[in-house]
């Protein structure tokens, strides 16, 4: 499990994770390439087939964050 | 500033270090810098005092290795001629200098920080990334952490700031609160203070919680820091309350500083020569909160006092509303209307995708092969087009764009580029210009999310720019074009509540133009105010009334509605449609938006035998005497003024906020009507904040004397063959103490109405304590979440009437941000029912903290639900909620969010 990288799929709010996610970038914090962000209006938005579907397409891990 | 593109290449190849002041100085930046992250707009620029070039006329660097050519060094400041009728002043503060005191070794200490440079090391964008460690050579985690508060504030002795800052028992609790998330419950943490102040709304809670939490409040000032051999920890002496001399050492301690006048803002009032106060703050009287001396000219947040920013949003909502009232007449005289571009309908045609892969220069360039990844999109269905932009939002390249969409007959655009928070908007005009649909465009965000974060990974960064382009195409192939609700806004507005805050409000929307309705269930104007005698400032309260009301009553645009109670509400945001019932007869008001302005009234105690006997009043009886020249007053020997009466017990757990000042207030005028009196204050903790801190100053000069007790200990009251006697307990001496009193004052709770039908008609939320919650506690203080509804007064919470007015203005002032577009258009990317699949369930209807949804009335849909797309958010609580998969979310659609999730495949 030492080289264990998991693949992970964010599901980020519009008006607070992702631009955190944005600033991260303007403060050049550098982070792991692993994750792919699907932006959401809010997560309220969220919904259990998402997560679902992301695991189903190979994610290891899902992040909801807002 | 236009060719600027926030690379940061500049930045990381000057050579100059400058000390950071964004960072409190606690680390460098470079001479050529944005100010802090997320700086608006986000530009470079240069500071000559330091740079290389501009000093000495060397070095060049940035100018080489700009890609835009941004950068110009013959750039002067230029003086610019505005014509205006209103000017504001929002100039701010200036946070205390401590280097003046020799007591808190400030300079010499490297573990005494100030409450600033301690807030930028809990940051996560701070110079330690968010974590906390001492600022001694070894950065250790700190073990034990001390406050001392009022450093530069409430001080005449060493620093001249008489004034209380009013934010920084709050700050100081805060900081502890979030050190103990950062490092652990047993991080431990004390704040030394005079008198705890937490008089804002929820902030007795938030203080009791913080002692919950184990933050120790220490009522000390401390005298004497002293270095601990061999280590950076600090021993610090001070008194207990027993009068006892203590040590403790502590890792940290954190100055909590003042906020003063800054000497640019003092200057500046010379020049414009507006009157300023004690304190060097704009002065300004309580019923016109927010104009200066000289008209024209108004001030809001802390250069008009100090102060937090929920009040700063008040005041700054206000200062717009004063500035616009004065000016009102040439509203859009100056406005221009835009071109409009006839929408090519594309419904029903195939997609045809057209993909735009910036490189920003080198910021996406430098670490994703561009090349590739628009080699790779040429590959991906239904992508008509694709090219690579050096700045895609350069106008020319924009101008482009259009023209490429027009003649390949484009109808989706994806720009692979930086991030949509804060270019989708320009790409969409882009869109519009070429007379496409602006909601068949989706942002790839290869540059914030992607080249930025992984750059010393070319590779994969390449890789992952792939994918976010895959899945954006994807995602646009799915999207229709969409269609703005329009809205008209009816262009007036009712008014709930005849008080100070009510009247305030409508004359405010009155002089911008704006026909307004006050409706006032009893039968006269005034509120409260009616029983009140002098403001703070030593204005008479019934002087001041009587024009207000006079004002109101001549008003042409106002309709005053007295003995009215609102019966009914229908509609909404622009179209509300309310019943007035006036005796027995109702009529129909038809209002664009409401403004909440029912206020509060004081508790009626039970507690030191009141209704007992005449001499023990509640300060608005007091004030009545006041008013009517009550000749006893002079021949009074005695009089105990109690606090908190009904406040910040387990009962009602907040502070009424106006009462310590009211007390003093009137402790002050018993003494100038009679001197020789004897005066007691019994308290918890006086909390006059800001400059009503010079009347706290001015009672005990005149002799009155302050008693603190606790909860715990509350002074005992009994009257005794026609004596008043109060038993207390003195806190200097520590020992029972009577004092006979001719006359008691209690100062009493302010209650919130708690009206549950105004609360309904609205869909208002209150709060435990049964005052209105607002839409953002910091952020939008004078509106609720329920759009076209506002709020404004002591609905609110308890407040002196400068605030009032304040707040009345506010909600004038936003409400007329709706009023005056008289038109709206709401966004496309709103919820929708599809009636076949929905089941009625309701779930819906009640999960939407907007009412959004609603249930169908008649017709064959009947029962079902509908959403009305003026109110909706576009947050998709409904959408992720409903069980029937009933409800589409135009621009985040179930099936759009699959096909992104559904091309990761390759990803992940």
């Amino acid at each position: 499990m030492a080289d264990f990288e998991p693949k992970i799929v964010s599901f980020l709010c519009n008006w607070c994770s992702y631009g955190a996610a944005d600033l991260a970038g303007v403060g050049r914090a550098q982070y792991p390439a692993n994750v792919r962000v699907v932006r959401i209006p809010c997560t309220g938005r969220m919904s259990a087939k998402f997560f679902l579907a992301a695991l189903r397409e190979g994610a290891d891990a899902v992040w909801v964050s807002g | 500033m236009d060719k600027c593109i926030a690379c940061g290449l500049c930045a990381e190849k000057c050579p100059k270090k400058v000390s950071d002041r964004y960072n409190a100085d606690l680390i460098k930046r470079k001479a050529i810098y944005v100010e802090y992250d997320q700086a608006v707009p986000l530009k470079y620029g240069i500071d000559p005092t330091n740079c290389i070039k501009l000093t000495k006329d060397k070095c060049g660097n940035c100018a080489k290795v700009c890609p835009t050519g941004a950068i110009e060094y013959d750039q002067k400041e230029k003086d610019v001629k505005l014509s205006v009728g209103s000017v504001v002043l929002a100039t701010g503060f200036k946070p205390f200098d401590p280097k003046v005191f020799d007591t808190y070794q400030y300079s010499k200490f490297p573990n005494v920080v100030t409450a600033l440079e301690f807030e930028r090391i809990l940051s996560a964008s701070g110079p330690t990334k968010g974590h906390l460690v001492t600022r001694s050579d070894d950065h250790v985690e700190p073990k034990k952490i001390a406050w001392f508060q009022c450093i530069g504030s409430r001080d005449m002795n060493k620093c001249d700031n008489g004034h209380c800052s009013s934010v920084c028992c709050m700050y100081a609790t805060k900081e502890a609160i979030m050190a103990k998330e950062h490092n652990g419950d047993e991080l431990d943490c004390a704040i030394f203070y005079m008198d705890m102040r937490t008089p804002g709304k929820e902030f007795e809670a938030y203080y009791e919680n913080a002692k919950k939490k184990g933050i120790r409040y220490v009522k000390s000032r401390i005298h004497t820091i002293n270095p601990v051999p061999g280590s950076d920890s600090l021993e610090v002496r001070y008194v207990t309350e027993t009068g006892q001399i203590d040590t403790e050492i502590f890792d940290m301690i954190v100055l909590s500083i003042g906020l003063e006048a800054s000497s640019d803002s003092i200057a500046l009032a010379k020049k414009l020569d507006i009157d300023l106060t004690r304190s060097n703050f704009a002065k300004t009287t309580s019923f016109d909160p927010v104009s200066t001396s000289r008209p024209g000219i108004y001030v809001c947040g802390a250069f008009q006092g100090p102060k937090d920013i929920p009040e700063s949003i008040v005041d700054a909502s206000a200062a717009a509303a004063a500035a616009g009232e004065s000016i009102a007449s040439a509203r859009n005289t100056l406005t221009k209307k835009a071109e409009e571009i006839v929408e090519t309908n594309v419904r029903g045609e195939r997609p045809r995708i057209g993909v735009f892969v910036c490189s920003c220069g080198t910021n996406i360039a430098g670490t994703v092969d561009v090349a590739k990844v628009a080699e790779y999109a040429k590959t991906l269905p239904y992508v008509e087009f694709v090219t690579n932009n050096l700045f895609s939002c350069s106008q020319d390249t924009q101008d482009k764009i259009s023209e490429i969409i027009k003649e390949k007959s484009l109808n989706r655009v994806v720009v692979a580029a930086c991030t949509p928070k804060t270019h989708e908007g320009l790409f969409q005009e882009t869109l519009l210009a070429a007379g496409l649909n602006k909601y068949l465009f989706e942002l790839a965000n290869i540059r914030n999310q992607n080249s930025w974060v992984h750059k010393n990974e070319p590779e994969v960064a390449t890789e992952k720019a792939k994918d976010i382009v895959r899945m954006a195409i994807a995602k646009v192939a799915l999207f229709q074009p969409l269609e703005e609700a329009e809205l008209q806004v009816n262009q007036t507005a009712m008014v709930l509540g005849g008080g100070i805050s009510g009247m305030s409000t409508a004359l405010s929307l009155s002089k911008q133009g704006y026909k307004t309705h006050v409706v006032e269930r009893s039968d006269f104007l005034g509120g409260q105010a009616v029983k009140l005698f002098q403001t703070a400032k030593g204005e008479s309260i019934q002087a001041k009334l009587a024009e207000l009301v006079s004002e109101v009553n001549s008003d042409s645009n106002i309709t005053v509605h007295l003995n009215t109670n609102l019966t009914d509400v229908q509609g909404f945001v622009g179209n509300f449609e309310s019943t007035l019932t006036t005796g027995g007869s109702a009529q129909t008001l038809k209002h664009g938006v409401a403004i909440m302005a029912t206020g509060a009234y004081p508790y009626q105690p039970v507690e030191y035998s009141y209704g007992k006997d005449p001499r023990i009043v509640t300060s608005q009886e007091l004030d009545k005497k006041f008013i009517e020249n009550d000749p006893a007053i002079k021949d009074l020997k005695s009089a105990v003024f109690i606090q908190c009466v009904g406040s910040r017990n387990s009962e009602r757990p907040y502070c009424s906020r106006l009462c310590c000042t009211h007390s003093i207030d009137n402790a002050i005028e018993l003494k100038k009507r009679n001197p020789d009196m004897n005066i007691y204050v019994l308290y918890r903790d006086i909390r006059s904040y800001g400059e009503r801190e010079y009347l706290f100053r001015e009672a005990r000069e005149l002799g009155v004397i302050f008693i603190r007790h606790s909860l715990d200990s509350l002074p005992q009251l009994s009257i005794d063959g026609g004596k008043i006697m109060i038993k207390t307990m003195d806190h200097v001496l520590h020992r029972p103490l009577e004092i006979e009193a001719d006359l008691v004052s209690l100062a009493t709770a302010i209650l919130p109405y708690r009206d549950e039908t105004v609360a309904q008609f609205f869909k208002l939320p209150m709060n435990d304590n049964g005052f209105f919650v607002e839409r953002h506690a910091k952020l939008g203080p004078s509106e609720f979440a329920t759009d076209g509804v506002f709020l404004c007064g002591m609905a609110h919470y308890p407040k002196p009437i400068d605030e009032a007015v304040s707040q009345a203005k506010a909600a004038a002032s936003r409400a007329i941000t709706l009023l005056a577009r008289e038109t709206i258009h709401t966004s496309g990317q709103v919820a929708s029912v599809n009636t076949a699949l929905c089941s009625s369930c309701g779930v819906c209807v009640s999960v939407c903290p907007y009412s959004a949804p609603s249930f169908i009335e008649e017709g064959r849909d009947a029962g079902k639900a509908k959403i009305n797309p003026v109110l909706c958010k576009g947050c998709g609580l409904c959408v992720g909620s409903c069980r029937s998969g009933a409800i589409n979310h135009r621009g985040f659609d179930t099936d759009q969010i699959f096909a992104q999730l559904f091309t990761l495949n390759e990803a992940v």
